[in-house]
């Protein structure tokens, strides 16, 4: 009797792997398209950019011969200074992402339902709104001879048109602008989730506001602060479009130098490459730390 | 009474910090949108109402054709990477599948490394097998960036899947085909819209991968703005930008309930 049963069981056992393998295969099939499309057009290419940081620059062209010229060049002072100013971008824009993002999305979080949409639209439009437009009406609104001077000078505020485009502080400002929905957004879908009584719980039991929000609130939106920070910084890095478009030539950020190097004639290939894998190894250190930072806070606080 | 009294100042300051950052959100945009009326050649004050510069960017066939080539790539990119997402989300449904982590890998990875590094590997890999950018680079680059998004939303769909409802289908004695046909894929549809929605949007907006895998001739509405900005010819731009907005604006309205099933998978 048992032997049977034991029989029908291994018997089960071989159908339900067979329909497994089946099941597996199918999913192969299934990803396969994508798997290919991506290892052709997304691996192969950092291939490309590996071997090429190794090759000599021609003026149009590269040239098969191998050098280390590259990376020697990509660590001489000055483009290690284009890589602290990158860094330093990306650093301001996040913290300022975060320390104007996050009141905003408790805000909406803490808001009735039916609010909550509606408002919630208003930081997705400009979300949606196509880049160079939101950064060309910065430089219409910061000109010289643009809107915010002409109505500071109307209001007797200043004299002289106050030079604001083409500075760092254009740079920073637009960043923040057009970074600021992808912190509000994650922070935002956490705060939603959070269970407010706590903070009435602390509250009574003696802490004030301050302490409620740092013992609270804040471990609480953890994974929120984690998730918008990663959004803003990681494109801040290579940002090109906005310092090329309202910041000066004078400070370059990274994305500049790499898209002169690859654009601009004599072209420097090699290079653009080098510069490029450098970008690339700081965001996958950066990954890795945040990762394990993140790791670590979770545990902290299931203990 | 204490804690009443300083939580309204709490909300009173989260308040203050929304309407200003609403401020700061919406000011250039609406001082471009009224400026695209002002009669003026350059950025300036205001100096009298016209709708010239937008008959000027009805008569103009460089616009005319950018906003084609837009649209094209726009359309043919989402076609494809959101038949893909659908593909590739139906194949990662089982949990069980070996090759799940390498894909989701490939899926994620591209989503946090900055998209100018697409861009230079793209044109490093068109150079290298001496591929003429042009249209189909573009498309190919597009395609790429977008699959990750489309596998995503369309992925966090189909978690929140109610599986009960094949499981009746299948006692019910429906085929596989019927049931794919007649009960997921209507179920899935409204994350398969959004996917679509998010790719669309995304191929409009890009400028730097395209900048990159664009041959000259071949030019989307960003490259083309960014080009005249460049050139201090900017007189089109404002009444051109402005459309572009209302064209969002159009968007977000008509997807009011696909929004969020957007705001819930990203």
């Amino acid at each position: 009797m048992s032997k049977t049963y034991k029989h029908f069981q291994s018997e089960r056992d071989v159908i339900s792997q067979a329909a497994e393998k089946r099941r597996n295969l199918a999913s192969w099939a299934l990803t396969a398209p994508a798997l290919i499309w991506l290892i052709i057009f997304f691996l192969i290419p950092y291939l490309i950019v590996v071997i090429y940081s190794f090759l000599t620059p021609d003026i149009y062209d590269v040239k098969f011969e191998l050098s280390l010229d590259a990376y020697r060049q990509a660590f001489n002072p000055d483009y290690l200074m284009t890589l602290f100013q990158s860094f330093r971008l990306a650093i301001l824009t996040t913290v300022l992402c975060l320390l104007l993002g996050f009141p905003v999305a408790y805000f909406i979080a803490r808001a009735k339902d039916k609010t909550k949409n509606t408002l919630l639209v208003f930081i997705i439009i400009p979300f949606w709104t196509n880049l160079i437009i939101r950064i060309f009406s910065w430089r219409i609104f910061l000109a010289y001879n643009g809107v915010l001077n002409d109505m500071l000078i109307n209001i007797g505020l200043i004299s002289q048109p106050l030079e604001i485009m083409r500075t760092d502080l254009a740079v920073i400002l637009v960043m923040v602008y057009v970074y600021l929905p992808y912190m509000i957004l994650p922070l935002y879908s956490v705060l939603e989730k959070m269970d407010f009584t706590l903070l009435h719980a602390a509250m009574d039991l003696g802490a004030n506001e301050i302490k409620a929000f740092f013992r609270i609130t804040l471990p609480l939106s953890m994974e929120g602060i984690f998730a918008g920070s990663l959004l803003v910084f990681i494109p801040a890095l290579g940002a090109y479009l906005i310092p090329q478009l309202v910041g000066n030539q004078k400070t370059l950020y990274l994305g500049q130098v790499i898209t002169y190097k690859i654009k601009n004639i004599p072209r420097n290939w090699p290079m653009a490459s080098a510069l490029s894998l450098t970008l690339l190894f700081f965001v996958a250190i950066l990954l890795v730390l945040l990762f394990t930072l993140y790791k670590r806070s979770k545990s902290r606080r299931i203990t | 009474m204490k804690r009443i009294s300083s939580t309204k100042l709490y909300q009173g300051l989260n308040l203050t910090s929304f309407s200003l950052v609403m401020v700061f959100l919406y000011i250039p945009i609406l001082i471009l949108v009224i400026f695209s009326f002002n009669n003026a050649k350059i950025i300036t004050g205001w100096k009298g109402f016209t709708l010239k510069y937008y008959a000027q960017l009805w008569d103009n066939d460089n616009i005319k054709q950018a906003f084609w080539n837009t649209m094209l790539i726009a359309g043919l990119s989402t076609l494809f990477s959101t038949v893909f997402g659908i593909l590739t989300a139906l194949g990662l449904e089982n949990k069980k599948f070996s090759g799940r982590r390498l894909i989701s890998g490939l899926i994620y990875i591209p989503l946090v490394i900055p998209d100018i590094l697409m861009g230079v590997s793209l044109a490093l890999l068109f150079n290298f097998t001496r591929v003429n950018t042009g249209m189909f680079t573009v498309l190919i680059a597009h395609i790429t960036f977008c699959i990750s998004y489309t596998v995503i939303v369309i992925n966090s769909r189909l978690e929140g899947f109610d599986y009960s409802l094949v499981e009746a289908a299948m006692d019910l004695g429906a085929k596989p085909a019927t049931i794919f046909w007649k009960v997921k894929l209507p179920l899935m549809l409204p994350g398969i819209i959004a996917a679509a929605l998010l790719a669309f949007t995304l191929s409009i907006d890009d400028f730097i991968i395209t900048f990159f895998t664009s041959g000259r001739g071949f030019d989307t509405l960003p490259i083309y703005v960014e080009g005249t900005i460049r050139r201090g010819t900017i007189t089109t731009i404002n009444s051109l930008s402005t459309l572009m907005i209302g064209f969002t604006l159009f968007l977000v309205i008509i997807t009011k309930r696909i929004r969020k099933i957007l705001i819930s998978s990203l």
